[in-house]
């Protein structure tokens, strides 16, 4: 199967300059870095694509049994890089997509300049056992399927009529709107367990390539205690604590992440 | 309306009782904005671009119990909801809102301060300064009661709409197996191989066909194809298959076997429900002296078999004249005898390939048709019945979606005798 | 959305005429058998199906053909069919139908034909 039309891959930016792979988290698609990536073209080659089952990626691709597991999201990151040949990127992974870049990278860490883990949680349940505390237990996870689940008849009856481009904004048009963040609710229900349900606090110490992690200041999904937990558990690793709030720091202070990338990727390469 | 000229004048008692009427419906009017914010039927509420809540409305603090000096200034709008919402929120929503300005008509659910949960339907939009910078986040809140019980119910119908048809599915395929031979029988000196599509797994097809062995070394074959779908058209098949290897046993004439079914399903089904299928029944004869089998086709109907030779050729065994089983009380029924040498392969099909749109769009558009499929075959020949088989199920999935009916296929080919293969 | 199939019953001093237009398939071919005990159709008379609008027919068609066929046997009449398009008579001539059915180029070359019994 062509890699680049499944994962709808798109590359930008300055030819030849060094490679940024921009990964998506759970719930939307590579639209999350619209804001960023016009000043991420001007420095670096900007590799885009969406996970099988999100956005305009092939979803005869996807099923429930190959896309139980981030190996297999990690996977599909490798290909990417093989088939593009770029060489080593700078993997930004958002959310859940940084734990599919620490496993990518202790894979192949050739493949690899350095991994920027974007608000990252590596467990999202808490685990009295050993005092983890990721943030969540398995009844919200529940709650988070029911909200998917009510959502999914508002989008196909209230929500469609109402969500238009923004005046302000004509560039975010009817085709943009219409995929981004919509996902087929069985995929939505499968991707929700893989994301919240998976435990990759054992894989951290593998990560064997330049580490920044990046967190927001208050964020409901990753606290600063899993961000210091990430820093911990990855040799020499970076921590920093943007200013940011909420868990989407490219959306809410696109500039502030730019600068974290830029400065960490231009180190690296 | 219409007034008399009188009345138009008034007179001063009038005026002063109209002008107090208007200042008593004024005072019904809203005249206090504050008070429509306030006590608005929905609930309001103002965050800044992070979620921190820096104004609420009274109809909202009353529906979650509440004190302004609680919430403005100190918690953020997420800390509102339940944890999965806050997930959804943060996945969903807050992405969304910050991309399109705007976000509507969204089920979430409210916690309120004694820990009861209040289902709602957001709606946020950010509004901007004149240069078009977001500065704040605004959100109206409807009791969502009522709907979400409604909606609960309709995804518990759907849920349940989805299993059942799921089990219906499951149950049309194991029927839809049960028609057809677990395994084709091993015929000796042939190579046999079969393939059933299934256009749709929400009914079951009428396509059939089998292989069994008849008395002296001869072998019995047919395939056919049932009209309609359903349940109806599978116990018509049923029949047929059963018929067709009884009849076989009885009188191994090919169009004696087709005369019999016609006859049997002609007494079952007639009236204004009439069911018919067409069908070909083939007797393979080992032809001891020449090598290879002698086989006789009857046709009732049915598409011509294709025959592809050891030479690179093909053609259509036509059998002209041949009338569709089942409906009429004497029928006729076309035959052709023909040697099968080795390296020769025959294939019998239903027309559910033939039939099949080109352009799965179009409702009825181009099909492919007999001779697209001659001139496939034509490029097969020579070939086996294997992979004259896979083949066939490449060319049904390019067709893809434009295959709206079932289709199966039997092909028999008669291998070169071992010594010839080194030639 | 237009109807699939539209059908139209008319009566002469010949007998029923059915005029069939549009598709006539699994999806539609109840319709007709439905249509088909409302008729007035008696001993000695010719039921005639006018299929001059038909524009797809498949295996389901020929089932509604042979209940009408059955009907107008059972009424003690005679069938016909009138202006019979391209895309029957394929199907009849794969069938081996098309010597089953007496066929008129119009529906009043098949009124015209119709002969009463003589008593």
């Amino acid at each position: 199967m062509d890699v680049r039309s499944r994962n709808h891959v798109t590359v930008t930016g300055r030819t030849g300059g060094p490679v940024v792979m921009l990964a998506h988290g759970f719930g939307c698609d590579q639209n999350m870095w619209r804001l960023v990536v016009p000043a991420l073209e001007r420095d670096f080659t900007v590799v885009l694509f969406d996970h099988v089952g999100a956005g305009h990626s092939d979803l005869s691709a996807w099923s429930p049994e190959h896309y139980s597991t981030l190996d297999r999201y990690a996977d599909d990151v490798l290909e990417i890089c093989r088939e593009l040949a770029l060489g080593p990127v700078t993997f930004v992974g958002h959310s859940v997509s940084a734990m599919m870049g620490v496993l990518a990278a202790a894979r192949a860490p050739e493949a690899f300049a350095g991994l920027v883990l974007l608000a990252p949680s590596p467990c999202f349940i808490d685990d009295p056992e050993s005092g983890y505390r990721g943030g969540f237990s398995a009844e919200d996870i529940d709650e988070l399927l029911e909200s998917l689940e009510a959502n999914y008849l508002g989008w196909s009856g209230a929500m469609a009529p109402v969500i238009m481009g923004n005046p302000e904004r004509p560039e975010l048009g009817q085709e943009l709107t219409n995929s981004f963040c919509r996902t087929d609710p069985d995929i939505a229900r499968v991707f929700a367990r893989v994301t919240f349900l998976s435990d990759n606090r054992a894989d951290l110490p593998a990560v064997d390539v330049p580490t920044l992690i990046a967190q927001c200041s208050s964020d409901a999904i990753a606290p600063p205690e899993v961000g210091a937990f990430v820093h911990a558990q990855i040799q020499g690793s970076q921590l920093v604590t943007l200013n940011a709030t909420g868990h989407c720091p490219q959306l809410a202070a696109p500039e502030e992440t730019t600068a974290a990338i830029t400065a960490f990727a231009g180190a690296a390469r | 309306m219409s007034r008399t000229s009188d009345e138009e004048g008034g007179s001063p008692e009038r005026d002063e009782a109209s002008a107090d009427e208007q200042a008593q419906f004024s005072a019904l009017l809203e005249d206090s904005a504050e008070d429509l914010y306030e006590r608005a039927p929905c609930g309001y509420l103002s965050t800044q671009l992070d979620g921190r809540i820096a104004k609420v409305n009274t109809t909202l603090l009353d529906w979650l119990g509440y004190e302004p000096g609680e919430l403005v200034g100190h918690k953020h709008f997420s800390d509102l909801l339940t944890v999965g919402g806050r997930l959804y929120h943060e996945t969903h929503f807050a992405p969304l809102l910050r991309m399109q300005g705007e976000i509507s008509g969204i089920a979430l659910e409210l916690k309120a301060a004694n820990g009861a949960r209040l289902p709602v339907l957001v709606t946020s939009t950010v509004k901007t300064s004149s240069d078009g910078q977001p500065l704040l986040i605004r959100t109206t809140v409807f009791d969502a009661r009522d709907r979400r019980a409604y909606e609960t119910e309709l995804l518990r119908a759907r849920q349940q709409a989805e299993e059942e048809r799921a089990r219906l599915q499951r149950l049309n395929t194991t029927l839809q197996k049960t028609l057809l031979p677990p395994a084709l029988a091993n015929v000796p000196g042939l190579d046999v191989s079969a393939h059933y599509h299934i256009a749709s797994t929400d009914e079951v097809g009428g396509d059939f066909y089998d292989l069994f062995p008849l008395a002296a070394g001869t072998w019995g074959l047919f395939l056919g194809d049932v009209c309609g779908k359903g349940a109806m058209a599978a116990a018509v098949t049923s029949l047929a298959r059963y018929t067709l290897r009884a009849a076989a046993v009885y009188d191994p004439d090919p169009a004696a076997v087709l005369d019999n079914l016609n006859t049997v399903l002609n007494h079952e089904y007639n009236g204004t429900d009439p069911r018919f299928c067409t069908v070909v029944f083939g007797l393979l004869t080992p032809d001891h002296d020449e090598g290879g089998f002698r086989v006789t086709l009857a046709s009732g109907g049915h598409p011509p078999a294709l025959l592809m030779r050891a030479d690179g050729t093909a053609d259509y065994l036509t059998t002209p004249g041949g009338q569709l089983i089942g409906v009429l009380p004497d029928v006729d029924i076309a035959t052709t005898t023909v040697r099968l040498a080795p390296g020769d392969t025959l294939l019998l099909h239903t027309d559910g390939l033939t039939e099949a749109h080109i352009n799965s769009d179009a409702e009825d558009g181009e099909r492919y048709g007999d001779d697209a499929l001659l001139d496939f075959a034509d490029a097969l020949a020579p070939t086996t019945a294997s992979d004259t088989i896979s083949a066939i199920r490449d060319l049904l999935d390019k067709l893809g979606s434009g295959v709206d009916d079932d289709t199966a296929v039997l092909a028999i080919h008669v291998p070169q005798p071992p010594s010839d293969e080194h030639q | 959305m237009t109807p699939d199939l539209t059908l139209r019953t008319r009566t002469t001093p010949a007998g029923a005429v059915i005029e069939l237009a549009g598709e006539l398939d699994h999806h539609t071919a109840d319709q007709v058998r439905a249509a088909l005990p409302g008729l007035d159709l008696h001993s000695g008379q010719q039921l005639v199906l006018d299929l001059d609008g038909i524009t797809l027919f498949d295996s389901s068609g020929v089932t509604v053909l042979i209940a009408a066929r059955n009907h107008a046997r059972a009424a003690d009449a005679s069938i016909a069919l009138a202006s019979v398009p391209n895309c029957v008579s394929r199907i009849f001539r794969r069938v081996g139908l098309e010597q089953v059915f007496t066929t008129h180029p119009t529906a009043q070359a098949a009124e015209a034909a119709w002969r009463p019994p003589s008593s």
